[in-house]
């Protein structure tokens, strides 16, 4: 990675009441990147996410956005984020265009033609103008993502972002977000519980359990190549794959194997020649979900580590 | 700040308990206007003023004749007399009917209520952003906590001045209306000499000392409500030590600490009457103690709301 970091979460700890929720945590996000953010409950995502706000303070350690402290310079750090902390929060008995004003007036430099703009971008155009108590989950959920996008925010951090959004919206919100990280650069950190969401929407997932961060890596990039063969008889297409030294593993009625794109043809061949049956000969990938049990043991929510 | 002082008033304007409390202030006023002007006409007699006044005079010599009076009944007695003879030498009426003056020195008693209002907003202007969640929207701009806190405590007053003002004017509007501009003259004896009362002068004083209880407990209120963010423990509090305080202070009083407790001076119309809680007290020591108690209600306030990790 060339670029610059906007973000840089630099050995970021948190304790309260002796009990230590985030241990050294560093992590750097780029721009026109999207990281999800993962982890079982009580592994401290919302904590860190707090703390890249400016809503909870660290322990130790510092946050840092586009060059600047958010503990000491918080005005200007924080008026390059845009944020949705969990449900997006709207004064209830406002009209939508008054709680996006409100917002607007807190922020230097948001004309009403820029809230236009936005509200015209998240597609609410129709009620604005009335109260947000009468919003269903869905159109607070896109409320909430206009008032995080007035100041063009060069950084957006989103908590269960799609959460009330119908399968429509989810797809119209990820395309969205795809859209501002490609053309405007802006670097979007998202925490989700749905993995198949954030599999879908994000270039690079880091991984937090028990305060920690245990592993952060790029999605769609693949380590090793795998291939699901099904063939009959099976033992015999077990004792084949032996023979000729791959690693496999059986899964339903055929076999994972490890192999290269290059060798699948040569193996077919082999195949055909011992007179075995094949039904199939698919690329093979280990969803998010697998990745992550994998890595987080089940998902246990955290025993509490306190001393 | 001015934007942040006008999200506020937009916000506190947006909710219907504001309109309901401008409505109560109002009808406050009205309300006993309206029976004042009821009974009065009723108890009109067709007497001359000299009449009733040489009619009092004598009221006044039968009852200092008798022996059981004290030093003190018989001058307050003997300036009665002494106002009504001079009334009658120099033809000066007294104010027999209601008049916009004395409507409106009612009225000033009608402040509590707005004192009242002011503590439930400045209980409510911090912790209802806790309770609503909305505090994670507003703390996450570019704008300082402390100015976020300020600009709520600027609104609380600004709304309480705007309450003061309703009650003021609309009593002037109201003791006109109903009453009309004073006819007679208020007198009372200063130093042995009988003078006219120096009415909008009292009145004005009356205001301004009221201040005291106002800002002391706006002060409280918002405190309670910003470090326990609870509305209903502030506004509770508030109103049980201003409904109890002068009998915390009563209680205190045999001790010296009880002269360094703001309740003993948060009610500066002591200095008006004359009757102080605890004797001894000046002007300047008592603004003194208040002043040094609105700092430190105001140090906890923003030192716990700059501080707190929001967890909302």
């Amino acid at each position: 990675m060339t670029t610059q970091p906007i973000v840089q979460l630099q050995n970021i700890s948190k304790t309260i009441g002796g009990k230590q929720l985030i241990q050294q945590l560093n992590i750097d996000l780029f721009p026109g990147q999207i990281t999800g953010f993962l982890g079982p409950n009580g592994a401290g995502k919302t904590t860190t996410i707090r703390m890249m706000t400016g809503l909870m303070h660290p322990t130790e350690g510092n946050v840092i956005i586009d060059g600047l402290s958010l503990k000491e310079n918080y005005e200007e750090a924080i008026s390059k984020v845009g944020v949705i902390v969990e449900n997006p929060e709207m004064y209830k008995f406002m009209t939508g265009y008054k709680n996006l004003l409100h917002f607007a007036r807190m922020h230097k430099n948001v004309t009403k033609e820029r809230i236009e703009e936005v509200v015209k971008q998240v597609g609410l155009e129709k009620r604005i103008h009335e109260k947000v108590s009468t919003y269903s989950l869905g159109m607070r959920q896109r409320l909430g993502l206009a008032q995080a996008l007035l100041h063009r925010p060069k950084f957006l951090i989103l908590d269960e972002p799609t959460n009330g959004l119908d399968p429509a919206g989810i797809r119209e919100f990820r395309m969205y977000l795809r859209k501002i990280a490609a053309e405007d650069g802006v670097s979007v950190f998202v925490s989700s519980h749905l993995l198949s969401e954030i599999e879908l929407m994000c270039d690079r997932v880091a991984v937090i359990q028990n305060g920690k961060l245990i592993d952060i890596r790029d999605i769609n990039v693949e380590t090793s190549s795998f291939y699901y063969i099904e063939a009959t008889p099976n033992n015999q297409a077990a004792e084949l794959l032996q023979k000729l030294d791959y690693n496999f593993v059986p899964e339903n009625n055929g076999y994972v194997v490890e192999i290269k794109k290059e060798d699948i043809p040569k193996l077919i061949s082999q195949f055909v020649h011992e007179g075995i049956q094949l039904f199939a000969v698919q690329p093979h990938q280990k969803t998010l979900e697998d990745q992550f049990l994998e890595m987080t043991g089940g998902g246990q929510i955290a025993e509490s580590n306190s001393k | 700040m001015l934007n942040l002082i006008q999200n506020e008033w937009m916000k506190l304007w947006h909710k219907k308990g504001t309109w309901a409390m401008v409505a109560l202030v109002i009808l406050f006023i009205i309300g006993p206007g309206i029976m004042m002007k009821y009974y009065e006409t009723k108890t009109t007699e067709d007497t001359t003023w000299q009449e009733t006044e040489k009619q009092a005079i004598n009221d006044y010599k039968e009852i200092i004749k008798s022996d059981d009076l004290t030093a003190e009944d018989k001058t307050f007695y003997e300036e009665k007399i002494a106002i009504s003879e001079y009334r009658l030498a120099n033809d000066v009426p007294s104010q027999e009917d209601g008049s916009v003056e004395s409507f409106m020195s009612f009225t000033s008693k009608m402040l509590t209520l707005v004192t009242l209002f002011t503590v439930i907003v400045a209980a409510s202007i911090v912790s209802s952003e806790f309770s609503t969640g909305t505090i994670k929207m507003l703390l996450t701009r570019p704008v300082s906590r402390a100015k976020v806190l300020t600009s709520k405590l600027l609104t609380t007053f600004i709304f309480g001045l705007f309450l003061f003002v309703v009650n003021v004017v609309v009593s002037a509007l109201v003791g006109l209306i109903l009453f009309g501009a004073t006819t007679g003259v208020e007198l009372e004896i200063v130093n042995g000499q009988v003078v006219e009362k120096a009415v909008w002068n009292d009145l004005a004083y009356h205001y301004l000392l009221s201040g005291g209880d106002f800002v002391m407990s706006i002060l409280f209120a918002f405190l309670v409500g910003s470090v326990f963010r609870s509305s209903s423990l502030a506004i509770g509090l508030t109103m049980f030590l201003s409904f109890t305080g002068g009998m915390i202070v009563m209680f205190l009083s045999r001790y010296d600490i009880v002269k360094y407790i703001w309740l003993t001076h948060s009610d500066l119309t002591q200095f008006e009457n004359g009757h102080f809680i605890v004797s001894g007290m000046t002007m300047p020591f008592s603004l003194t103690i208040l002043a040094i108690y609105a700092v430190i209600f105001l140090v906890i306030s923003y030192m716990s709301f700059m501080k707190r990790d929001v967890t909302a």
